[in-house]
């Protein structure tokens, strides 16, 4: 793991001297999701909420807090960014908002705290503006998404990744048991979500494996089919399609804990 | 270089559209295509339809589709908005938009990402009719438009 910069050789803050850094085109996006009620959502979308535009709000939010970073963050630079947007992404499937806040400007440090804090703030927007109507929401997903520009060059988050990080942080503090990142979600979409009246379900490989199916989706279709019959006549439909972690796969690809399966009807967009 | 987006919102085609444009005078070309909500489907009397897409998977896929343009023709810019949720006849529903310096690159990449689109970027529709509500069905010939760019190898 590469050393922490804010800290200086006696282990203090600092500031890092970024003078002699050169000037790049810097560009970071983040993002961050606010699960709610079905209800919520629906008066958000069709604008009917009392207090006035929600999403036009919360974007001006995180717009201003992108802003507003360096006062935040103590050993964050001042940066002249040069754009800042904030979209908003209604899913019925949480049910809620998915926000994506894209800071760039051409400097000497990166700007993907000021993604991160603008996502952040527009979550907490969207709860200041809805929390007289629902006091449930939860704020989650706040993450980097991309990175270009600087020294690192470009990044780009990786779900598959990201979970193996945290099965080792979370074992060396906690050697109990990871046994939810043991398993591999499975997703349904569209009409094969609504036949199976679910939308997930985890499955961990290991049962695959012993059961003598190979480890591939080919073998997870399949030994879907002999435990639960519901599914046996869901999934065998022409045409039917799957991905592995957002790619689109064929029977032959392997599975492994901490993969994202999702199966769902031929595609009819456009 | 390619503006990718997902949203409920209503779009103004003509704002996409000058957006591409403005500013340049390297663009010769701009071709664009707009889906709309139709009345009559699979039953007559459509009065509305859902869509539902996959988040995170839709977004990844359209980009996939845009760099596979980028790389067939000399593009200068695109926009792609598709949107989900309710919507009513007559309602727009999808944007490609395709700039280039010459029309034959722009006309041909705005076709074969609409083919493309239609065929990979994980979308379903759901039609609500007089007579109830279902799932709409792909159609072979979409299949099929899809596949003359995958027989013609330039």
């Amino acid at each position: 793991m590469s050393e922490l910069t804010h800290l200086d050789a006696k282990g203090q803050a600092h500031m890092v001297d970024v003078s002699a850094k050169s000037v790049t085109a810097r560009t970071a996006s983040a993002s961050a999701s606010i699960t709610m009620q079905a209800a919520t959502l629906k008066m958000i979308v069709e604008g009917r909420h009392a207090k006035g535009d929600v999403l036009a709000t919360a974007r001006i939010a995180g717009i201003q807090a992108a802003k507003r970073t360096p006062d935040l963050i103590p050993l964050c630079h001042p940066l002249m960014l040069s754009k800042v947007s904030v979209e908003f992404e209604p899913d019925t499937a949480l049910p809620g908002i998915r926000v994506l806040v894209t800071c760039k400007l051409a400097g000497q440090t990166g700007v993907e705290m000021e993604a991160l804090t603008g996502a952040s703030v527009a979550a907490l927007t969207l709860y200041d503006m809805c929390k007289a109507v629902d006091k449930t929401m939860l704020i989650g997903d706040i993450r980097v998404l991309t990175k270009q520009g600087g020294k690192s060059g470009d990044w780009v988050f990786d779900a598959a990744e990201a979970v193996s990080a945290q099965v080792v942080v979370e074992s060396s503090v906690d050697q109990i048991s990871t046994r939810p990142h043991e398993r591999l979600q499975v997703r349904f979409f569209a009409e094969l979500r609504e036949q199976l009246k679910q939308d997930e379900l985890a499955v961990d490989p290991a049962e695959l494996k012993a059961a003598g199916f190979t480890v591939t989706v080919g073998g997870l279709s399949d030994w879907l089919r002999q435990a639960q019959p519901e599914l046996d006549a869901v999934l065998d439909r022409a045409g039917l399609m799957v991905a592995v972690n957002h790619k689109m796969a064929d029977n032959q690809v392997p599975v492994k804990a901490g993969d994202e399966v999702a199966f769902f009807p031929p595609v009819t967009g456009g | 270089m390619f503006k990718i987006q997902v949203c409920a919102e209503r779009f103004d085609t003509g704002k996409e559209l000058d957006a591409l444009s403005q500013q340049r005078t390297d663009i010769g070309a701009l071709a664009s295509f707009v889906g709309y909500v139709r009345d009559f489907n699979e039953r007559p009397d459509v009065t509305a339809l859902t869509l539902e897409h996959y988040p995170g998977m839709t977004e990844q896929q359209l980009q996939a589709i845009t760099e596979t343009a980028a790389e067939r023709w000399p593009l200068l810019g695109g926009t792609i908005i598709h949107r989900i949720g309710r919507m009513e006849p007559g309602d727009p529903i999808v944007l490609v938009a395709v700039a280039s310096a010459h029309r034959q690159a722009a006309f041909d990449a705005c076709n074969f990402i609409m083919d493309y689109l239609k065929t990979r970027a994980p979308f379903w529709k759901k039609e609500h009719t007089l007579s109830g509500d279902y799932w709409v069905s792909s159609r072979p010939s979409d299949s099929q438009a899809a596949q003359r760019w995958d027989n013609n190898n330039d």
